[in-house]
């Protein structure tokens, strides 16, 4: 039942749909792990404290923050990663839709609006623009000021370009 | 940010919970969501060689209008229409604790438990160091009231006002046994911002209770924040009530949050209303006196006089809309 300071022992977790067995200490945070151990450094790391969302993923198909979940805790649950969401060659339509969109800038804070808005069109895939306002409500953008992000995310939900 | 190491423990029922607590007490921490601790953690706040994490131990799951487990996520509560409708203003207070990202792993017991909040210690450990340490963080002196006895951080939960309201209580478990604690009893005057509620070092909130009464108030909450998407309250009013069919307040209770190191019932005021007929001048003296009697301190991001004026404010809006006594328009 305890598992020993900082003693490493085999976490299981599987990451956009590949089986992965490492080694981990109970101190590791998801974040970590996935950017460190696997490189799947699409997953930013902006504030680190759980105020940004650019280190969005999916636990489950659940938008989570990989900076405040602890790896050995999603041992065994399905991880997704924005490697994950975006097809093997070209875009998504919603990533499709920030570029036309202009919804990117500096493109940090990108990967983390991706996983959050695909998650809520997959949920909801009519939503108003209120809706999209507030499922986005926890990632930060500090160049675009969210216009374009709503509008890129309206118009993926309406099949637009 | 790296964390420092720590042993994970990972019970998977209250009482093996609790026995392990007892054994480690007070060298761990309880983690459930992770959204307070982790980040405190990062910051070098209180870190402890021992975590416990709740996340397999299913009692602590489960919504019913009677009974919310500790481990609910803020996210479930606020997305469940029967919770929703029964209980107005501790749905409204989920939903507004932080942004949907922190509520997708944020817990009710977490919320309860929520760290108190002050300039002084939510700050980098290299912050900290160059300014001299505080009594909640291994320093013996405060800031924010020059003095060595009393810590002054803020209460930072949504939660608790709105359950304090309903006379709701926790079920609490402990090395010992269980018992149950009214939530208005959690904390008071008498804890400051480390002692902060009256849970022992072991003890564990298994869930919180819903009396039948509290399915015949009306509830609401109303808070106070710079960020709408995602601060910590600065002040967070909850009020609950239950009228006569003639319009004759039956009941009226008020608790307010994010303005001292407790979040503090008004009951010798409220009862006031109490077998009346609510008019404005009532509604506003209430407010009046709620105002003068709370003291914030300076150490949230809006400076305590405003959020003195503001308890005023949202305690006479909140209680004429709940009692439905309209307004002066001026």
């Amino acid at each position: 039942m305890g598992e020993g300071m900082g003693e490493s022992t085999p976490v299981r977790l599987r990451v956009n749909g590949v089986t992965t067995a490492l080694v981990c200490p109970p101190e590791r945070i998801l974040l970590d792990l996935l950017r460190e151990d696997l490189n799947l450094t699409g997953t930013k790391r902006g504030c680190d404290l759980g105020t940004c969302g650019c280190c969005t993923v999916w636990v489950d198909g659940k938008p989570v923050l990989s900076c405040l979940t602890l790896a050995r805790l999603v041992s065994g649950r399905d991880i997704t990663t924005i490697e994950g969401v975006t097809p093997a060659s070209g875009l998504s339509d919603l990533q499709r839709a920030f570029v036309d969109h202009g919804a990117t800038q500096c493109g940090f804070c990108t990967p983390g609006f991706v996983m959050t808005a695909t998650a809520l069109l997959r949920d909801h895939p009519h939503p108003t623009k209120p809706e999209i306002e507030r499922a986005i409500a926890g990632n930060l953008c500090r160049c675009t000021g969210y216009i374009k992000i709503v509008e890129a995310v309206a118009a993926t939900a309406e099949g637009r370009p | 940010m790296h964390l420092d190491p720590f042993e994970l423990h990972r019970p998977s029922s209250v009482e093996e919970t609790v026995s392990l607590a007892g054994r480690l007490a007070p060298a761990f921490d309880y983690i459930a969501g992770g959204t307070d601790l982790l980040p405190n953690y990062k910051m070098r706040l209180n870190v402890r060689p021992n975590l416990i994490a709740l996340e397999d131990v299913s009692e602590l799951r489960g919504i019913s209008l009677d009974r919310v487990g500790a481990m609910v996520r803020l996210g479930e509560l606020e997305t469940d229409p029967a919770f929703g409708s029964a209980y107005r203003g501790v749905v409204e207070a989920a939903a507004e604790v932080a942004t949907p990202l922190v509520r997708a792993s944020g817990t009710v017991g977490g919320n309860l438990l929520v760290e108190t909040r002050c300039f002084f210690f939510n700050q980098s450990f290299p912050w900290r160091k160059s300014l001299g340490f505080c009594l909640k963080a291994d320093g013996d002196k405060c800031h924010v009231v020059p003095q060595k006895e009393k810590c002054y951080a803020t209460f930072s939960g949504d939660l608790a006002p709105t359950l304090a309201v309903l006379d709701a209580e926790v079920e609490v478990a402990g090395p010992d046994g269980r018992r149950r604690v009214p939530v208005a009893s959690l904390y008071d005057a008498s804890g400051d911002g480390i002692q902060r509620h009256h849970l022992r070092p072991s003890e564990l909130i298994v869930a919180v209770h819903f009396p039948p009464e509290a399915r015949t108030l009306r509830g609401s909450y109303r808070k106070l924040r710079i960020r709408p998407s995602f601060d910590f309250p600065e002040l967070g009013v909850a009020v609950a009530a239950r009228q006569s069919a003639d319009g004759g307040v039956e009941r009226l209770a008020l608790s307010v949050g994010g303005l001292e190191t407790y979040p503090r019932r008004f009951d010798d005021l409220t009862r006031r209303l109490v077998g009346e007929r609510p008019t404005i001048a009532k509604v506003r003296e209430l407010a009046d006196a709620v105002r003068q009697l709370v003291r914030p301190v300076h150490n949230t991001a809006l400076a305590p006089d405003y959020r003195r004026k503001m308890a005023g404010v949202y305690v006479r809006r909140s209680v004429a809309e709940i009692l439905g006594v309209a307004e002066e328009t001026r």
